[in-house]
């Protein structure tokens, strides 16, 4: 075999695109997501301008379709195509590596579940609106309050783990001193993202404001 | 005094199809043995700790100085060259198996041609005009040097690929050995001007994009080979030369 | 006739580089080799190759290299053949460095060299400490490229059984096994070149892989092709003594300035790093000033068991000397001999950077093999070629270090054009050859494998013979030779012999069978140590490698000839031929004088 075939080359763009489809726009889009819902840490009526403007754009649907909707769909069904392609050995070859890569595969599962019952119940459920008090409403629950802990944490790791991915697997972090960082800046992503989802759910099921202080 | 004795536990099966069974070994200890005298302590005398006689076992080898990577196999689980594996350093009983993700021949033997054939497929080599005296090699900085000597001293053994969790049954991933291999050619003067070839090669089924990035291969690597930054390397000439030759149309 | 159809039998150096040459010149080529051809034992070469490239400013020559390897073998060799060995070493250097080696360079980009035993120049270049496996790997490539191209096919996983021989007493084939399903097979060819490396497992043990058993040819032998100067053997100096094999400490560790040495006062319990520097007997620069630590093989050898079995000044608990590294800095170890360093590491647990390590003398290369004439790598039987170890030209009564990688390369670089020749040159190919030829060794062959599993009264172990045979072989036919000892030894060959024929297979299975081609391959080994035996038994004079303490002078009047051993019915006769001395006048081989 000489050269890939157009067709043998299919899979490495569908590869490529899954890869990069986690960072842009889906990454892009979780950090995103987490500065704009920040503004419930200041006050409910920033937070009801702000997501009021969201809900506004022009467009709408077919830029959630476009950035959101398909993006996720891809990235995830192509992911559970290449997880089912692996095979896991993270228990008779325990390092931590292996267990990162299996971790981002059942992370990956748990965003996925996660941002679709977000999606039902806050984007589709609500008819598209999302006001702070149907918010906090939800976020009474208990149980609720735990499922978003563990999908923050769950989407934090995915993509904190898949910018480490990432870097290597784009040749961007090349020698293992630079890996290394790459993986540090991961790690800084994802635990930032944990805090501040934590801190943002937290925030609606107490009802608190720890950066309104500055707004009087 | 009672002989210190020690024992193997081997994972046999006369062929592919047929069923597997454990043996039981108990051998006499001696200093610096490796897990090849073991073999051929058993070689000498198979007889399984029950008294049953049994068949000496099958298993590659050659140089016995971690050279030729004929001995790969799992011992104890894990993925390594048998002539390194010390007696003293091994938990007991020591755990004898094949690699797995090999077809098996017999017993300990796997056949890895899959990792010629993919040396093949990924044209690893420097084409050469002819073996004529037509003058020296191109002059190549100490530095390159330094860099591709260490890649060179591959011996694919297959530890990498049976660490790997994505090559299996499943998928088609040629794995970090070739990996490697294509980024030392690429690495070479003369080697650099067909570096097109094999990254084309390293993009279709099987190739690159199939690594996702376990890190596994570099753990198991009984040479000490950067298998993770050749990963990385290719991985970035792959998606140059991609995007180039998308850009040119071709 | 048509396209001639060519088969080479071993996938190291020299098969590969013939390979190479009979593809490249449009003639298809199907390659066998016992191991895949990457695991072949060239891998484990680890110094260097010797080319006088002269890039060091020294006035170094391709004569000079010449003289050294004929001085160094003690003139026993062919000379004229050696001398085009030495001229084409440079060209064989640019074309393994074309080929990708990647040898290590001087800061200007060029190919940097080092200094080996028996010689005063830097001729070796290398490819940090594990050259051999460096160059195998790009002759490998290589071949695989022209597989690619269909030029070669590969037959990996195969044994050497035998060669077809028409009633003309002419190579037209080969005869094989198949070691996944113990198949035997012919495979017709109109010329063999066999590339079957060294003998090591005839000495139990040694520093050769495995596959190195010298089955293929003993075989030969037993079809009629001569086996030449078998009595040479060399035991390298330096080994880390080992209970499966003895691994090999490059001279290349001596080459970058390692030292020899043993504690002045025997029985010195210390360890080699606490004894002082004014306590260090370093006996090769002391005995030999010239050539210091780097004086041939044969000569550190014997001096290291003169130190241990005479002066009983060897290391305590065990037979070794100590080679020392510790005082070359980490940076240039790292760089130039990282490969064996770590090898050390590995097998014996202690770190030579900061320890000196403990070696002892080990069978491992054999100047004997396969007779081939002097132009062609042609043996007596048409159509029979030999390159590499396995043959006996090159390198007289010693090899020098370095040298083997270079004589491998350039015998297969003549065998591959010769063969190629010789079938054009055939009035009828093999295929004209009747199938009952064929058929004949086949079933011949069949018989053979079939009387070994079919006897079930067998009481032999096969490892116990081998064990046997390696040990009286490696007491008595390496360094030091005694004929009463070589006539025990003979005695004892018999007697192993005779327990051969009620060996006990103990695997009789038909599928990846080990054992089987294991006690082939030991039948054949038992009749290759009678010959090497038979050969030092005869030579009563001391000639490089081999050394009588009953007769310590190299003796030219009756001596100065190449052993030529054929096989009659069973019978092993001696027959001799002069050498071939038109280049270089003889002189007295000594590596004392002062510099």
């Amino acid at each position: 075999m000489s050269a890939a075939t157009a067709e043998s080359k299919t899979s490495y763009i569908l590869d490529k695109l899954q890869s990069l489809s986690g960072v842009i726009p889906i990454g892009a889009y979780l950090l995103d997501h987490l500065w704009s819902n920040s503004y419930a840490l200041v006050s409910i009526e920033k937070y009801n301008q702000v997501s009021g403007d969201l809900q506004t754009v022009p467009w709408r649907i077919a830029l959630e379709a476009a950035v959101l909707w398909i993006p996720i769909l891809f990235h995830s069904l192509y992911g559970f195509y290449i997880w089912s392609k692996g095979k896991s050995n993270a228990l008779s070859h325990p390092w931590m590596s292996n267990w990162m890569y299996l971790l981002q595969r059942w992370t990956g599962l748990i965003a996925f579940v996660f941002i679709g019952w977000h999606l039902y119940t806050e984007r589709f459920g609500g008819h598209g609106v999302t006001r702070y008090a149907g918010v906090a409403e939800d976020m009474a629950n208990p149980l609720y309050v735990a499922a978003y802990i563990i999908g923050v944490v769950a989407c934090s790791f995915h993509l904190g783990n898949g910018l480490w991915n990432f870097a290597c697997k784009w040749g961007i972090a090349i020698t293992p001193k630079a890996q290394r960082a790459a993986g540090w800046f991961g790690a800084l992503v994802g635990v930032s993202c944990t805090l501040a989802g934590i801190v943002i759910v937290l925030g609606f099921h107490y009802a608190w404001f720890p950066l309104g202080g500055y707004v009087q | 005094m009672a002989e210190k004795t020690f024992i193997v536990r081997i994972k046999r099966q006369q062929r592919a199809d047929e069923s597997v069974r454990w043996e039981e070994y108990e051998l006499r200890y001696r200093p610096h043995m490796n897990v090849i005298i073991c073999l051929r302590d058993i070689a000498e005398r198979p007889f399984t700790r029950g008294g049953v006689e049994s068949t000496p076992v099958s298993y590659d080898a050659n140089c016995l100085e971690e050279v030729c990577g004929a001995c790969a196999m799992l011992i104890n689980g894990t993925a390594r060259q048998a002539c390194t594996a010390l007696v003293d350093d091994l938990e007991k009983p020591i755990r004898l198996e094949p690699l797995t993700k090999f077809p098996l021949i017999r017993d300990l033997v796997v056949d890895r041609s899959k990792m010629f054939e993919d040396l093949k497929r990924t044209h690893c080599w420097i084409p050469i005009d002819g073996t004529y005296n037509i003058g020296e090699g191109p002059r190549m900085a100490p530095a390159v040097q330094e860099k591709g000597y260490p890649l060179a001293r591959c011996i694919t053994c297959g530890n990498c690929l049976e660490v790997c969790p994505k090559v299996n049954s499943n998928d088609s991933f040629v794995g970090a050995a070739i990996v490697s291999q294509v980024r030392l050619f690429n690495m070479h003067p003369t080697g650099a001007m067909h570096s097109a070839e094999r990254l084309d090669a390293l993009m279709g089924p099987g190739g690159i994009a199939e690594c996702d990035n376990a890190q596994n291969c570099v753990k198991a690597c009984p040479k000490g080979i950067p298998l993770t930054e050749s990963l990385a390397a290719v991985n970035g000439q792959v998606l140059v030369h991609a995007v180039k030759s998308w850009l040119r149309g071709e | 006739m048509t396209v001639p159809k060519i088969i080479v039998v071993g996938g190291g150096l020299a098969g590969l580089m013939a390979t190479i040459r009979v593809a490249e010149s449009g003639v298809p080529v199907d390659l066998f080799s016992i191991v895949p051809v990457k695991r072949s034992h060239s891998v484990c070469a680890q110094g260097g190759i010797n080319a006088a490239k002269n890039l060091k400013g020294e006035g170094d020559s391709t004569w000079k290299h010449f003289d050294d390897t004929i001085y160094g073998g003690d003139f026993l060799a062919n000379q004229p053949l050696v001398k085009g060995m030495c001229d084409a070493a440079p060209a064989i250097i640019d074309l393994l460095d074309r080929m990708g080696v990647m040898f290590n360079r001087t800061p200007e980009g060029l190919l940097d060299f080092r200094r080996f035993g028996g010689t005063l120049f830097h001729r070796t270049a290398f490819a940090g400490a594990t050259t051999g496996q460096q160059l195998l790997y790009a002759l490998d490539e290589q071949v695989r490229r022209f597989e690619s191209e269909d030029k070669v096919r590969k037959f990996e996983g195969w044994t050497f059984l035998s060669v077809v021989l028409d009633d003309g007493g002419v190579c037209r084939g080969i005869c094989v096994m198949d070691l996944k399903t113990m198949e035997i097979r012919t495979f017709p060819c109109d010329a063999a070149i066999f590339c079957t490396g060294g003998i090591g497992a005839v000495f139990g043990r040694s520093t050769n892989s495995v596959v190195c058993t010298g089955s293929a040819q003993s075989a030969l032998f037993q079809q009629g092709v001569y086996y030449a100067n078998g009595e040479f053997i060399q035991v390298h100096p330096t080994a880390i003594p080992g209970e499966d094999k003895c691994r090999l400490m490059s001279e290349s560790a001596r080459g970058e300035g390692g030292r020899v040495w043993v504690p002045k006062q025997a029985g010195d319990t210390r360890r080699g790093k606490d004894i002082p520097e004014s306590e260090r007997f370093y006996f090769l620069e002391e005995w030999y000033p010239k050539y210091g630590n780097l004086v041939p093989r044969d000569v550190a050898t014997r001096a290291i068991h003169k130190i241990v079995f005479e002066l009983k000044m060897g290391l305590v608990g065990e037979p070794a000397v100590y080679l020392d590294v510790t005082h070359i800095p980490r940076e240039v170890l790292d760089r130039k001999l990282e490969g064996i360093l770590e090898i050390y590491e590995k097998f014996v647990g202690v770190d030579p950077h900061v320890e000196p390590m403990k070696v002892f003398p080990a069978m491992h290369y054999t100047m004997g093999g396969l007779w081939v004439d002097n132009e062609h790598q042609a043996t007596n039987v048409p159509g029979i070629y030999a390159a590499g170890e396995c043959d006996y030209q090159y390198h007289g009564a010693n090899r020098l270090g370095a040298n083997s990688l270079v004589s491998c390369i350039y015998g297969g670089m003549l065998a591959g054009p010769a063969a190629v020749e010789y079938s054009r040159g055939l009035e009828s190919g093999c295929e004209s050859v009747p199938a009952a030829i064929f058929e004949r060794e086949r079933v011949r062959q069949q018989d053979i494998s079939d009387a070994l599993l079919n006897q079930h009264k067998g009481t032999e172990n096969p490892i116990t013979i081998w064990r046997e045979m390696g040990d009286i072989m490696t007491e008595n036919v390496t360094v030091i030779r005694y004929n009463a000892n070589l006539e025990k030894t003979l005695v004892k060959l018999d007697e192993l012999s005779e327990r051969f024929t009620r060996i006990n297979l103990q695997d009789r299975t038909q599928w990846a069978n080990q054992t089987l081609s294991f006690v082939r391959e030991l039948g054949n080994m038992l009749i290759l140590a009678r010959v090497i035996t038979l050969g030092a038994l005869a030579r009563n004079e001391t000639r490089g490698a081999h050394y009588k303490p009953e007769f310590p002078e190299r003796d030219d009047a009756n001596w100065l000839k190449t052993t030529k051993a054929s096989y009659n019915g069973g019978e092993i006769i001696l027959n001799y031929e002069p050498v071939d001395t038109s280049l270089l006048p003889l002189r007295e081989r000594k590596y004392t004088a002062k510099s």
